[in-house]
């Protein structure tokens, strides 16, 4: 089974990413499962065509007796969709929600599949958020991020979390490489590619912007799903084929404030 | 003594400290906004306490039960619902009085408080458990958070309120007592003990002190809070063995402006009396003593004190005697020591 997590800025594509993933995982004839590790709870939207899913959370205190299928929903390419949930923004611990939700799938053995895809909230704000990371859930972790400076730097931040959680002796979890989801800005292949490299990492895939994205998202649903035969459909295909032949996992090396404000510069 | 952090840990987190306090308003109610298991915890603890100081009355306590479900979703809805049953109890005071928990995952008490129906008869008592500090700690939070309910008002010539006893401590009333037979000297009368078997009513009381007493360093943090809120002088402590009652009466006199005339015909008339009680206890003059360990910090002090006035020998071959493990206040505490000390003797 190959565990990923998918981190980064909040509003980068995160979410996107990770929903045509895993269906490009599916098109494979993978079984995928999908869990989206925000309160916000929209990361398996657009492969259930638009539904909101009952979370994790909201079950778990609702339901006396909680069965798979109460929070195990099947989306498109048969992707088995889960939310996590949590807490109304301003009010109460979403970290303490994650830990809440992967101790009740752990219990569940709902945690099955070729591939489990972690989507998770913005950044490592709390021990909560660093969990996918850690007690064997995801080896993987991918960066994704932009060319601008505060995708960057959030993506940054992100790596000292996997270096610090990854030095431990009981830690499996090291960083797959870095995802750019490009805003189109000059040289940002190059300055995200360089991003990667300094970091002790590599560029795994590049994702242009393209309209597609756009036009699946307000129909509700992935761009592989809605256009298949798109352009961009392929490059999630590549990159998923990208993500499932990488072995070459590292320990990052988080730049200095200094470094990365020169490195964006130096492609301005 | 300086208490080192873990020493005051001891005594418990900041919570034990603030239900303390709350738990002697007679009329009043004290919600704890925490998991079960501190409330439980804490009220076992105080219970036990209350037990062996003789004080068998059982104070209201409702605990919001904070599971796993609030600290990711947030504790206000129960805080609400533990409100309303505060409320349902028809109290003239609740004491919301919050652990780590809610603090940690950023409740806002202040704010459901407030929101609350009942609000005006609501004390947010932000103790935080841990994070608030000690059991010391949260005396002060308690305190303070309570007084500000009381407003300035006109000033009654020669009344003190005392501020901060400690209402777990077994010798709680002879230690009163003996405070006011020090104060009777000068005809002042204590209008408020804050906060030992009060009404919610009493704590207007605190704005018509003439001055305040503060228990001891323990809760200086409070006392001294209160009287500079109200502009009024404040005595530091309760009186420490026998020159201390003599300040005592002095400061005390002092801080209601009665003449020295007047101060020192109380002195007088108190050494007098001392050395009328001491002489009860003559027959110890000459025996040789060894003070060992100090249970209190400043029970050496009071002890030497009396160990000089009584002729008393101190040396390291003496008899080893007892020392009261709190540390004994006024002249009452000092015969109380005293009386120890000639059993100790007789037998």
């Amino acid at each position: 089974m190959r565990q990923i997590a998918l981190y980064g800025k909040g509003g980068i594509g995160k979410s996107t990413t990770s929903a045509n993933l895993s269906a490009a995982f599916s098109e494979k004839n993978l079984s995928v499962m999908q869990i989206g590790c925000d309160p916000k709870h929209d990361s398996t939207r657009m492969l259930m065509h638009g539904r909101w899913i009952p979370t994790v959370l909201e079950q778990m205190y609702e339901k006396k007796d909680i069965k798979e299928e109460d929070i195990i929903f099947e989306g498109f390419g048969g992707v088995r969709c889960v939310e996590a949930g949590g807490p109304e923004p301003g009010i109460g611990c979403a970290g303490r929600g994650i830990i809440a939700t992967f101790q009740l799938l752990e219990k569940m053995k709902a945690l099955f599949g070729d591939v489990v895809v972690y989507d998770v909230l913005g950044d490592v704000v709390c021990g909560g958020f660093a969990l996918p990371m850690r007690d064997g859930y995801a080896e993987e972790v991918y960066l994704v991020t932009s060319g601008e400076l505060m995708s960057l730097y959030a993506a940054n931040n992100i790596s000292k979390a996997v270096a610090r959680l990854s030095g431990r002796s009981s830690a499996k979890c090291k960083l797959g490489g870095v995802i750019c989801n490009a805003k189109n800005m000059d040289n940002e292949y190059e300055l995200v590619k360089e991003f990667a490299e300094r970091i002790g990492s590599k560029l795994i895939c590049y994702i242009p912007r393209s309209k597609s994205v756009q036009a699946a998202e307000v129909n509700r649903m992935t761009v592989i799903e809605h256009d298949p035969s798109s352009e961009q459909a392929d490059v999630y295909r590549k990159c998923a084929d990208s993500i499932l032949n990488n072995t070459d996992f590292r320990i990052p090396n988080p730049l200095s404030l200094e470094e990365l404000e020169d490195l964006a510069r130096k492609y301005l | 003594m300086q208490e080192s952090i873990s020493e005051k840990r001891l005594g418990g987190c900041a919570l034990g400290g603030s239900l303390a306090v709350t738990s002697f308003i007679r009329d009043g109610i004290t919600i704890i906004h925490s998991p079960q298991g501190c409330a439980h915890q804490m009220f076992s603890a105080y219970h036990a306490m209350a037990a062996d100081s003789d004080s068998f009355s059982i104070p209201k306590v409702i605990v919001s039960n904070i599971t796993n479900r609030e600290v990711i979703f947030g504790g206000e809805e129960a805080l609400l619902e533990a409100l309303d049953r505060a409320d349902a109890e028809n109290p003239a005071l609740i004491s919301v009085v919050t652990s780590c928990v809610p603090e940690t995952i950023g409740d806002d008490v202040e704010g459901v408080c407030a929101s609350h129906a009942a609000a005006d008869k609501i004390v947010y008592v932000p103790a935080s458990g841990f994070l608030g500090g000690s059991s010391q700690d949260g005396e002060n939070i308690a305190l303070i958070s309570i007084s500000k309910r009381a407003c300035p008002a006109e000033v009654v010539p020669r009344t003190a309120v005392i501020i901060g006893e400690k209402n777990l401590e077994s010798e709680v009333e002879e230690n009163y007592a003996e405070v006011c037979r020090l104060l009777s000297r000068l005809g002042i009368t204590v209008s408020l003990r804050f906060c030992r078997n009060i009404s919610a009513a009493d704590i207007g009381l605190l704005g018509t002190a003439d001055f305040f007493i503060i228990r001891d360093e323990r809760v200086e943090e409070a006392g001294v809070d209160i009287a500079n809120r109200f502009g009024r002088p404040y005595v530091s402590s309760f009186p420490k063995g026998l020159t201390g009652c003599v300040s005592f009466i002095r400061e005390a006199g002092l801080a209601c402006g009665i003449s020295e005339a007047e101060i020192m015909e109380a002195v007088s008339a108190e050494e007098e009396y001392q050395e009328e009680q001491l002489s009860i206890f003559r027959e110890l003059s000459g025996m040789k003593v060894y003070l060992g360990f100090e249970p209190f910090a400043g029970c050496h002090a009071v002890a030497r004190e009396a160990i000089e006035r009584l002729g008393i020998i101190e040396d390291a071959d003496g008899m080893e005697i007892k020392l009261p493990f709190y540390l004994p206040v006024g002249l009452s505490g000092v015969l109380k020591m005293l009386y120890l000390w000639r059993r100790e003797k007789r037998r």
